[in-house]
């Protein structure tokens, strides 16, 4: 049998064209590519043909299918094209869906502050609020009735403290005195963080309130140099505020760590233009009393110690400038972070 | 303590601007809280830490300057005045509450202005200048650090002096003219008869000096820093002099003040020096001296120094400094009773190279010898996850609350930890529940208009027995922000229960909820959380009458709290492969009604039971409770799920146990097919 290819593409073509639904396009492409339709009947016809003629049919059946798919992806293009110009919708009216939730800006610098150090190779303990007089104060080298103890004001609670008759219980002013109960508890070498929450009866205002948080760090092996303290402070303050940051250590005391020292960053950095140095942190390397009161053998250990208020370094991180923010949780203040 | 600059030349030039002055002091351990300017004076507050008592004066910080600058200081002359010894005079009842007491005798004064250049020192210094003898016992007192009083002589009843305790029911009318009640925790100074003034606190205005006053009784004494601070709290009353004795006075100090006042008094006032008593407490002038390894230095600060450079800032310091065979011995002088140990020196020749001088280098951490519980912050960032997830913000609450907000929140019952010294009452017990503070949160949003709250926080309640971590979660208003739903739709239980079955998901723990009753919550729509018979929480619809305590109106309040404790110690689920079946599942869609109290957990158990190994799972559809159902029946409709993981199931056996399922369910239940 004799194929007239070129006739048919133009047949074809001619048909395709008056194509105005997916019905028949459908029924197009069955005519011509279906089981039952032309290309396959020109395929069938093959073995009864020439052997001259063979290789012309079998090309010309090639072409024919090639043709008709691209007729029919072309109509298909055209055909949807018409379909969404119908139900044309407003695309600017805003996405669906609601928000995630916030995580509370004090927990994201908590975690901020926890990840650097860990990635550093510290620890996290958790240890409690409720705490001793030994644990918050004399295990720390804090003797009672003593000036240093104004800078730990505290709040007592209606409690007996089972472990020293006639003495209450107390509201931690600090995190230090997780020290003590990881001291108490393990033997070096150690490098830990205690964050948690921490209680002074101070009056609330802008910068003040009766609770607020602390992260502690205490490092203790049998070498430990001040330049150390020195040199972990300075990757912690770059990595938290950013590699530009000035930082400077200035001497100061606190009962539980000789030397000791404070930590002020550079207000300019942080765009603060009312003073030019802010504390951020306190420090030191921890004071021989308070390996003696948890106990270990004289002279063997060094370590150093520090703190810092994460309200504070939120506050200056963030441009906060009151502290009741964090505690009031007005939906407008969590959603911003 | 405030310095003032013009008032340091007398002792020393540091040759520095103010700004160098500052930067420097502050370096060294001196902290320069404000600058001010009083009358053509620069005055600088500086922040003294408690141990250095020794600056608390302006000589003491000329030394401190001179220690940081190499200069020189000048001190005042003083005469060491020799008088006859007044007899029977002074009577100490405790050595241990005042170790030295020192009596000066000044006759015949002429009461009148201080000099200009005393008036304006202390001017200065914010120190109300009132009459030469007063105005030269505050002078001294801010010049060497020592506190004097000077007294009224001709006031005092015997002419003697007791250091005693003050007696039940005594008081005293003190010179700011308040009336103090005493006792017995309170040492006083008394003449034969009562108290006469607040040791080392406050004198007495009945013995104060005045115009009139001839003879003057100068004390310069030294008491126990408990025994002031305790009085200065319970008084409620402090003074420069008490902030000095707190601190701890220089026991040298003593006769070194009482002469230097003695001079002035005897030069401004043309009075005579007629006598002195002292008694005192012996064997307190030995410093202690203390032993350092010059090695020591070097593993404590990470950078060598020579035994003659330490030696040598030491020196500027005033210490004594001896050195052999590695070891340095070193004599502080007696005003620096804070150096006991070999670190307090290290850290005096620390803050003389200056710590930003000091070496800086990473530290090696080393393994950690500690093993630590991860599950519980594991459990908590997937709670956080969830809830985050769940659009859920998370806030972070006074854990302090008032037995007001308990009452409000119907748990009076709840015994809550009470703060023996709150700061007021709205802060007096730490809260035994979430609810009180997160509610007050709520409200503080809805009165400013912020009606739609989904709030979490994962915090503590506190009890004698410890402190137990929970997660509070409250919902209320619309149930989505999603402009194309309903305004009007709002959150209900199910919203909440949602989330704490994802939350329970997510940590891999099944627990079971079952209607409950709780104080707080709705007895109609309350839920337990329980894993074999260990309670987790609960849940539930705040009760109504709880937030109309807290005047939360036209909301409902939805609450969950979980107890994160009791989940701590639960083992996790471990997660392993299940595999995926390749044959088709068969659905039969169910309608049914029930009595309304036969809860929809039954009818999921009875298809467990009956729905034998080819029943892969029950998925429940709808809920109806219209008035096209039977009264008291409700409509529910579900699926059952039939599927092997072996072979494509038969048409005839999946009906067969269809049929067995649905056999049950109307003869066990009274369920009527739909």
């Amino acid at each position: 049998m004799q194929w007239n290819f070129q006739e048919i593409h133009q047949y074809a073509q001619a048909e395709a064209q008056s194509i105005d639904s997916a019905q028949a396009l459908e029924a197009f492409r069955l005519k011509y590519l279906g089981k039952k339709g032309l290309v396959a009947d020109v395929f069938a016809s093959l073995p009864t043909a020439q052997a001259v003629d063979k290789a012309a049919i079998g090309k010309g059946a090639n072409d024919l299918r090639n043709f008709v798919e691209k007729l029919i992806a072309e109509k298909l293009g055209s055909l949807s094209a018409v379909k969404t110009a119908g139900e044309k919708v407003d695309v600017s009216l805003p996405g669906t869906g609601d928000a995630i939730g916030h995580t509370h800006l004090l927990t994201q610098t908590m975690q901020e502050i926890i990840a650097v150090f860990e990635q550093m190779g510290f620890v996290t303990i958790e240890t409690p609020e409720i705490e001793t007089e030994f644990h918050n104060f004399t295990g720390l080298n804090i003797p009672i009735d003593h000036p240093s103890r104004d800078a730990f004001d505290t709040f007592y609670l209606d409690a007996e403290d089972p472990s020293a008759r006639g003495r209450r219980l107390l509201l931690r002013s600090h995190t230090s005195p997780g020290q003590v109960r990881i001291m108490k508890e393990h033997q070096p070498p150690m490098a830990v963080i205690v964050p948690g929450r921490v209680y002074r009866p101070d009056a609330v205002d802008a910068s003040h309130s009766f609770m607020f948080h602390q992260v502690e760090g205490l490092l203790v092996d049998e070498k430990v140099q001040f330049s150390e303290l020195k040199g972990l402070l300075t990757e912690f303050c770059r990595r938290f505020f950013g590699p530009k940051v000035i930082m400077r250590f200035r001497p100061h005391f606190f009962p539980f760590t000789e030397p000791s020292a404070e930590v002020d960053i550079n207000a300019e950095i942080l765009g603060i233009q009312r003073k030019k140095w802010l504390e951020i942190l306190g420090c030191g390397m921890v004071n021989p009393k308070v390996f003696e009161g948890v106990g270990y053998p004289k002279n063997k250990y060094k370590g150093f110690a520090f703190g810092m208020g994460v309200e504070r370094m939120a506050m200056l991180k963030y441009g906060i400038n009151d502290i009741r923010l964090f505690y009031e949780n007005d939906v407008r203040f969590l959603k911003q972070f | 303590m405030k310095l003032s600059l013009n008032w340091l030349k007398d002792y020393i030039d540091p040759e520095l601007s103010t700004d160098e002055l500052i930067e420097r002091l502050t370096m060294a351990g001196l902290e320069i809280e404000a600058v001010e300017t009083v009358d053509g004076d620069t005055v600088l507050e500086i922040e003294i830490t408690p141990n250095r008592p020794d600056c608390l004066n302006t000589l003491g910080l000329a030394r401190e300057i001179g220690a940081i600058t190499g200069k020189a200081v000048k001190n005042p002359i003083v005469k060491n005045h020799k008088t006859s010894v007044l007899k029977n005079f002074v009577t100490i009842e405790n050595k241990k509450d005042c170790s030295r007491y020192l009596a000066t005798l000044i006759r015949h004064v002429a009461i009148k202005d201080a000099p200009k250049e005393i008036k304006q020192h202390l001017n200065s210094l914010g120190i109300n200048v009132i009459n030469n003898a007063v105005d030269i016992t505050n002078f001294v007192l801010m010049e060497t650090g020592q506190p004097l009083h000077a007294f009224d002589y001709d006031k005092l009843v015997g002419g003697k002096i007791v250091v005693r305790r003050a007696r039940e029911g005594e008081s005293l009318v003190t010179l700011d003219g308040i009336e103090r009640k005493l006792n017995p925790s309170i040492l006083v100074i008394a003449d034969v008869e009562k108290p006469v003034a607040i040791a080392g606190i406050m004198g007495g205005k009945a013995t104060e000096i005045t115009a009139g006053t001839k003879n003057i009784l100068l004390e310069s004494a030294h008491f126990e820093m408990g025994i002031i601070r305790r009085a200065c709290r319970s008084l409620g009353l402090r003074s420069d002099s008490s902030y000095r004795f707190e601190r701890n006075v220089n026991f040298e100090g003593v006769l070194t003040g009482a002469n230097r006042a003695t001079d002035l008094l005897l030069e401004l006032t043309g009075g005579q020096l007629s006598g002195r008593a002292e008694v005192a407490v012996k064997s307190k002038n030995r410093a202690a001296k203390v032993k350092v390894k010059v090695a020591d230095i070097e593993s404590l600060l990470g950078v060598a120094v020579t035994p003659v450079k330490a030696k040598a800032w030491l020196a500027r310091l005033g210490f004594k400094v001896t050195a052999s065979g590695g070891v340095l011995t070193v004599t502080p002088p007696l005003r620096r009773a804070d150096i006991q140990q070999d670190v307090d020196v290290i850290e005096e020749i620390a803050r003389m190279i200056g710590f930003d001088h000091l070496p800086s280098k990473m530290p090696t951490i080393k393994a950690i010898n500690i093993a630590v519980d991860k599950r519980p912050r594991e459990i908590k960032d997937k709670v956080r996850k969830v809830l985050s997830a769940a659009g859920v913000d998370e806030i972070i609450t006074h854990n302090m609350i008032s037995t007001k907000m308990l009452v409000k929140s119907n748990m009076a019952d709840l015994k809550a930890i009470r703060i023996y010294n709150p700061l007021n009452q709205d802060q007096e017990l730490m809260r035994p529940s979430m609810l009180p503070s997160m509610l007050q949160a709520a409200v503080t949003n809805i009165n400013r208009g912020q009606k739609d709250l989904r709030f979490f926080e994962i915090g503590k309640r506190y009890f004698l027995d410890g402190e137990k971590e929970t997660v509070g979660i409250l919902l209320t208003g619309r149930r989505s922000q999603d402009w194309r739903f309903s305004k009007k739709d709002t959150v209900d239980i199910f919203d909440l229960k949602g989330i704490v079955e994802r939350i329970f998901i997510s940590i891999g723990v099944s627990p079971a909820y079952e209607s409950n009753s709780f104080a707080v919550l709705d007895p109609g729509c309350a839920t337990s959380i329980k894993l074999n018979g260990i309670y987790l929480g609960s849940l539930g619809k705040v009760d109504g009458k709880i937030l109309s305590n807290w005047g939360i109106k036209n909301q409902d309040i939805y609450f969950a709290g979980i107890h994160l404790d009791e989940i701590y110690p639960l083992p996790g689920m471990t997660l392993k492969y299940q595999s995926i079946s390749e044959f088709p599942t068969i659905t039969r869609d169910v309608s049914l009604a029930v009595k309304k109290e036969i809860l929809y957990q039954k009818i999921e158990e009875i298809c467990q039971q009956q729905g034998g190994d080819i029943l892969k799972s029950v998925k429940f559809i709808e809920q109806y409770l219209g008035d096209k159902i039977q009264a008291g029946h409700k409509g529910l409709v579900f699926s059952c799920q039939y599927q092997s993981n072996s072979r494509t199931l038969r048409e005839d056996e999946v009906s067969t146990v269809h049929e067995r399922i649905l056999q049950s369910l109307t003869k066990d239940l009274g369920a009527i097919l739909r």
